[in-house]
């Protein structure tokens, strides 16, 4: 399985990681992304009405956590991560707009078209982001 | 005690003493009852709070579950809708239970579980918002159903 991100997606993970109270995403993230075979990754909310591309929003660490908004494309096993925000501390927010949520998935597929995307991986429990034009 | 003295306050003090060391006494055993009484209803309503905050997070699970299901029908989103009301009616409820709790929270009591409960009725009222965005206002989005047609296509 290959998980890919957006710009937004990484833009929004760098400012949430760099403060202490937030500190704790990078784990959660790998801990569930990076433990979890796609077919474990099709659970939380589907906004999309599609079983194979199926777009999902994810609570991730109960009430207080985070919400992670992502892409599955089942046959090519990959995940596509979007968007992520906290639901509480400074930087939390309780839901986003609908425009947003159609915003995202337009743009998903935009990139995942002109390849305007990073790759993910982990290196000694770190989580990295690669441009997939520099791979 | 049979001293006596010129000074008859100190009869009477050492009488009032002996008196309210009896009294006391006598009153630890029902007091202590009284606070095992007030710390047992403490818990029962920590227990009652909490349980409340499981049935929510069991029907949000339960909530998630609906989205999964294929495109639906005239009578499944009619069903839906009629979820939705209904999800809105018991938020309401909720709330006005957490608003009547005020008077503990303020005092400190049961402060975790009233969190808890506080973060379970606003995911309800999230969830509620996913379920009308998945099933009414994203599919009524055409630039929304062009991109579930063409990530079909990727």
């Amino acid at each position: 399985m290959k998980i890919y991100c957006l710009q937004e997606f990484k833009n929004q993970y760098e400012k949430l990681v760099r403060k202490n109270s937030y500190a704790s995403v990078e784990t959660d993230i790998i801990e569930y992304f990076f433990n979890n075979s796609i077919e474990q990754l099709a659970s939380g909310t589907r906004l999309n009405n599609s079983n194979d591309t199926p777009y999902i929003k994810k609570r991730l660490k109960g009430s207080g956590g985070y919400r992670i908004y992502y892409l599955l494309i089942i046959k090519d096993d990959n995940v596509y991560l979007m968007f992520l925000h906290p639901k509480t501390g400074s930087m939390g927010y309780d839901n986003i707009n609908d425009e947003t949520k159609a915003f995202l998935y337009k743009k998903v597929l935009e990139s995942i078209r002109t390849k305007h995307l990073f790759e993910v991986f982990v290196t000694n429990q770190k989580l990295y982001f690669k441009n997939i034009n520099d791979i | 005690m049979n001293c006596v003295s010129k000074y008859p306050q100190l009869s009477e003090t050492y009488e009032k003493v002996r008196i309210l060391s009896f009294e006391e006494k006598k009153a630890a055993v029902s007091d202590e009852n009284k606070m095992n009484t007030l710390l047992d209803a403490i818990l029962d309503l920590k227990k009652m709070i909490s349980h409340k905050t499981e049935i929510i997070e069991e029907l949000i699970t339960e909530l998630e579950s609906i989205t999964w299901i294929d495109e639906s029908g005239k009578n499944e989103l009619m069903l839906i809708n009629d979820i939705v009301s209904s999800l809105k009616d018991f938020r309401s409820t909720l709330i006005r239970f957490y608003v009547s709790m005020n008077f503990i929270r303020e005092k400190g009591i049961a402060k975790t579980e009233i969190n808890q409960f506080k973060n379970a009725i606003d995911d309800l009222k999230e969830m509620t918002n996913d379920l009308e965005s998945r099933f009414f206002i994203l599919p009524s989005m055409p630039e929304f159903q062009e991109t579930t047609k063409e990530l079909s296509l990727v």
